[in-house]
């Protein structure tokens, strides 16, 4: 580590290691990111890694097509050795009520209008997707079957790889303890490990990103919950899709190494920096999974944990430079799908702070909205 | 749900004790074993064991964990759960156990993690051709199933388990080839290397396994030389022919359920593996959690069995019971423990001991 | 010596042997044990208090040849098998050995035995004069065999009658084939690839658990955990003590998904 950076982020996911980067792809230099842990230790490393372009809002899905697009391809990307594990066997989501079958009408057209191929099914046609889908009570589905899954591992250590040999320097089991600032100006980032230098600051901390502007004084509305995973034994490949329920809260996905994966969000959750594992999670999602998808009781699970979502009030994030620190920009808030927005989400930071022309416009992320209330409410999360 | 005063994991020598002792008090006990038949590592160990009188010395450990399950058996206020594991201690101190595919729920006011340890592997090229066992599973193979592992043994490591296994192998009519040892010196007992060496079965210390071959199965072992720092010495080489190779090279404590717990762990190598740190009585940083035998430190069968008694009282103690008692008591067992700890075959145990105790006054239980 | 093979030396022998006076007079015990270990059943075995320990029980046994009128009822209460009684006084030309046997079958009286010294070397075959039972609690049988007299102090054993027939290792010319050292067993991951990504940078059990799977497999890294650790602490230099662990998860054990299912046991 040097005493001084041009640019420091700060945390070691899946954002900030592609934040990293894309901003060295654009000639940056001096870039430090700073993890607390290892890289992927936080949301990125304990997350479903769901790839999912079906959005209800214009925003979300076009940041998750064009992310799409960059997985697809993300090995050579970045030049990376090893295998990102996606699996595009699509996204089945399901629609128990008929509320959700009617919001789901909507959504489709919003995503045919951007390009994104969803289709639209019957309960007999998602169960031609997914022959053990128990269809009882089922409306119906949308299928996209471009979306899917990766290796949430491996695609952060492909983009910490990819920035490592554009000159970006990693710095984990280090600890941010400060920031200072210079007037209105941030100057530097106080760690674990010693004082760095830098004029820009991006804090990438995830659910730790009310911490992180707390130290010059700053609220962003940003919150952990926990949510829970399991895992299972690896068994043949039978299950294509996600099969995702924004009712019952649940998803289940098979990796391309045979296990599966599933979770289920309680509703009654607290804000806390609590990650440990609960037996009632575990009921929860064995009961409404092996309802859901009745082959998979006879699946043996070899492990549970929990992880941080990092929340805000409409559940989607907070991309801002802080009134009152220039230089300290925020990108965290994404509410459990800031896996899938990564790739697309960090070429337009890159592309602002080196002053190239965003490909989106980001201004509905602004951390006045929730001064203003023009929040962006997003109906289709889990 | 099931509510209980005192959950003991494990139903080994320390957890039997344990159980007994909690019980003795006037705690009503659960005892979670996840075996079919309740004894730990004794329902295997037909050998005598050392030790005193206070901890059975003399009888086979096969007999002793009938004496212990029977004194379970026999008192009312102990539940004995076999074919159960527990398989979490979760946030709210909810323990899940698993029995036949069904999940019991239990909700205990102090729990004793009795887990014992489990055996190490090592590291050498066709390290997973089938034929190589943990000396322990040979021993539960020969002396719990009837079923011999081969015909002919390596037997890597003169640890206690090591030299037992070959004995036990040999009372079962297979031969061992050789005991080989990467200290240069025997690490068990000097009278189990004297009894196997009478029956021929040469015990080589300074020697490590290099390398197993086999087409599909274990054929035959290369073993080598060390030199005074542990490297192999080029040129030494021997090749042994066997079908079976056993890993006798030592135990590590079996601590999953302590790290989930939260109990604060360190790693101290005279105690084998991380262990969790401890007062006296044997509670963890986890004022609900207690341990007991290997799980606090790979040691003697005997010591686990006083740990047992010991963490039994402390825990039925912590509830209200035997309040007058129980000091003289868990003085009694402290004092039987430092008796087995005394000599020098235990300096290591002494000395892993009282590095528990070192960081505990630091940290504080 | 004796710590390196486990075969007590002559020098250790002149410290427990009885005089060649006491051996003259009648059966008498030795007791075979030079390692201070805790252990004293030896000491309640004889009624004649004949045999002592010095300080605690980690004291190494004595016996009193003068008290001591070789009954051998400690020979099968000794849990290392190191005490035998030697009686030269049964014939002009023999002696006899009596040892702890736990082999079956059992020898029986009249038959011959093959008799091995403390390295199982066989120093021929001799009459067995008479077999004790243990009983059936302590199982351990005492062996009664009559060597030859210049032999008393050297038989030890007896050969098992069924033991394995001797198998020759082959001379040099090793016939092994290069193979992997497996670390995850549940994952097939071997110690090549644990080394491979240590040297792309990876440093801790967490992240080598992430870019390899090791450790997430069926028994959660309980065996594999413990050896990159012990890599990791060979090649950073580090001990054990600061090597990080990674988390340990429930269950601990694989359990299939229905066994959760609500409606159970609250």
């Amino acid at each position: 580590m040097k005493k001084a950076y041009d640019i420091v982020i700060i945390g070691g996911g899946i954002t900030g290691c592609a934040l990293g980067f894309e901003l060295a792809k654009r000639g940056r230099k001096d870039i430090l990111i700073i993890e607390k842990e290892y890289l992927t230790s936080g949301a990125t490393g304990r997350c479903g890694a769901g790839i999912r372009q079906q959005w209800g809002t214009v925003l979300n899905a076009t940041l998750a097509r064009d992310s799409t697009y960059l997985f697809e391809n993300l090995e050579e990307y970045t030049g990376y050795k090893g295998d990102c594990g996606l699996n595009q066997g699509g996204y089945l989501i399901v629609a128990y009520t008929e509320a959700e079958w009617t919001q789901f009408q909507k959504n489709l057209e919003l995503q045919h209008g951007l390009n994104i191929p969803v289709q639209k099914l019957d309960p007999q046609g998602a169960k031609e997707i997914v022959p053990h889908l128990n269809t009882e009570g089922l409306y119906g589905a949308t299928f996209c079957p471009t979306d899917g899954h990766a290796d949430p591992f491996h695609c952060t250590f492909a983009y910490a790889k990819g920035a490592e040999r554009l000159g970006v320097e990693i710095a984990t089991y280090t600890e941010v303890t400060g920031l200072r600032t210079a007037g209105d100006k941030i100057i530097g980032v106080e760690t674990t490990k010693g004082y760095v230098q830098a004029g820009t600051v991006i804090n990438a901390s995830g659910y730790n990103a009310s911490a992180i502007t707390k130290m010059v004084g700053m609220e962003v509305p940003v919150y952990p919950e926990r949510h829970q995973i399991l895992i299972t034994e690896p068994v043949n490949h039978i299950q294509d899709p996600m099969v995702i329920s924004f009712h019952y809260h649940f998803y289940c996905q098979q990796t391309p190494h045979g296990s599966f994966i599933m979770g289920i969000g309680d509703p009654t959750e607290p804000v806390s920096y609590n990650i440990q594992s609960s037996w009632k999670f575990m009921e929860d999602c064995a009961t409404q999974v092996t309802h859901s998808l009745p082959i998979l009781k006879n699946i043996r699970v070899v492990r549970q944990w929990g992880g941080l979502y990092d929340m805000s009030p409409d559940a989607n994030p907070v991309i801002d430079e802080m009134k009152g620190a220039s230089g300290l920009y925020t990108v965290a808030g994404f509410s459990g799908h800031g896996f899938m927005v990564a790739p697309k989400t960090a070429i337009i930071i890159a592309q602002q702070l080196t002053g190239e022309k965003p490909d989106i416009d980001l201004h509905l992320f602004s951390a006045n909205r929730y001064e203003t209330g023009e929040l962006l409410l997003e109906p289709s999360v889990v | 749900m099931i509510n209980v005063e005192i959950l003991i994991v494990g139903g080994g020598p320390a957890g039997l004790c344990a159980a007994n002792a909690a019980a003795d008090l006037g705690a009503s006990v659960l005892i979670c074993e996840r075996d079919e038949i309740p004894g730990g590592q004794l329902v295997k160990q037909t050998h005598k064991f050392f030790g005193s009188r206070k901890q059975y010395a003399g009888d086979r450990g096969i007999a002793i964990g009938d004496f212990l399950l029977d004194e379970v058996i026999n008192d009312p206020k102990i539940e004995v759960m076999p074919d159960t594991t527990v398989i979490g201690i979760y946030e709210d101190g909810l323990v899940l156990a698993e029995r036949s595919e069904e999940i019991i729920k239990i909700n205990p006011r102090k729990i004793i993690i009795a887990t014992g340890a489990a055996e190490k592997f090592l590291t050498f090229p066709g390290n997973d051709l089938p034929g190589i066992y943990g000396a322990g599973a040979v021993q539960t193979l020969m002396n719990v199933a009837g079923v011999i592992p081969g015909e002919r043994v390596l037997m890597v490591g003169a640890g206690n388990i090591g030299l037992i296994v070959s004995y036990q192998l040999a009372q079962a009519g297979v031969e061992t080839a050789a005991v080989i040892e990467g200290a240069p010196t025997i690490g068990g007992y000097l009278v189990h290397a004297s009894k196997i060496q009478r029956l021929g079965i040469p015990v080589r210390t300074g020697y490590t396994i290099k390398e197993a071959y086999g087409d599909g199965k274990v054929e035959g072992a290369v073993i080598c030389r060390l030199d005074a720092a542990w490297n192999m010495i080029e040129g030494s080489e021997e090749d042994i022919k066997c079908d079976t190779i056993c890993l006798a090279v030592g135990l590590t404590p079996l601590t999953e359920l302590c790290w989930q717990a939260g109990c604060e762990m360190a790693f101290i190598r005279e105690l084998s593996g991380h262990v969790p740190l401890i007062d006296k009585y044997l509670q963890t940083t986890n004022p609900k959690i207690y341990v007991a035998g290997d799980v606090s430190g790979v040691e003697e069968a005997s010591s686990a069995m006083v740990e047992g008694r010991l963490a039994g009282y402390s825990a039925a103690c912590s509830l209200g019971y035997g309040l007058d008692t129980a000091p003289s008591l868990q003085a009694g067992a402290m004092a039987e423990l430092d008796e087995l700890r005394a000599g020098p075959m235990s300096d290591r145990i002494r000395q892993g001991v009282e590095k528990v105790e070192k960081m505990v006054t630091k940290g504080g239980v | 010596m004796l710590i390196n093979t486990g075969i007590p030396t002559k020098e250790d022998l002149a410290k427990v042997d009885p005089s060649a006076e006491r051996l003259a007079q009648g059966p008498v015990a030795i007791v075979e044990c030079f390692q201070e270990i805790p252990c004293n059943p030896c000491v309640d075995a004889c009624k004649r208090n004949a045999i002592n320990i010095e300080g605690d029980i980690n004291g190494l046994p004595i016996v009193d040849f003068e008290k001591c009128n070789g009954c051998g009822v400690c020979i099968a209460h000794c849990p290392g098998l190191a005490i035998f009684v030697i009686d030269k006084t049964y014939s002009e030309s023999h002696a006899v050995v009596r040892l702890p046997y736990e082999f079956v079958p059992l020898p029986e009286k009249g038959q011959l035995a093959c008799a091995l010294n403390r390295a199982g070397e066989e120093l021929g075959n001799f009459e067995v004069v008479r077999v004790i039972s243990g009983g059936a609690k302590n199982k351990t049988t005492t062996i009664w065999l009559a060597v030859p007299q210049d032999l008393a102090m050297e038989v030890r054993s007896i050969k098992a009658p069924n033991s394995a027939p001797n198998i020759q290792n082959s001379a040099p010319g090793l016939q092994s084939s290069p193979t992997d050292t497996l670390i995850c067993r549940c994952e097939d991951i071997t110690l090549d690839e644990i080394r491979r990504v240590i040297a792309d940078g990876y440093r801790t059990i967490d992240e080598i658990k992430r870019v390899t799977r090791a450790g997430m497999g069926p028994c959660q890294g309980r065996t594999c955990r413990q050896l990159i650790a012990q890599e990791l602490s060979r090649h950073f230099g580090i001990p054990m003590e600061e090597v990080l662990m990674s988390t340990f998860r429930p269950p601990v054990k694989p359990v299939k998904l229905g066994s959760f299912v609500k409606g159970g046991d609250l």
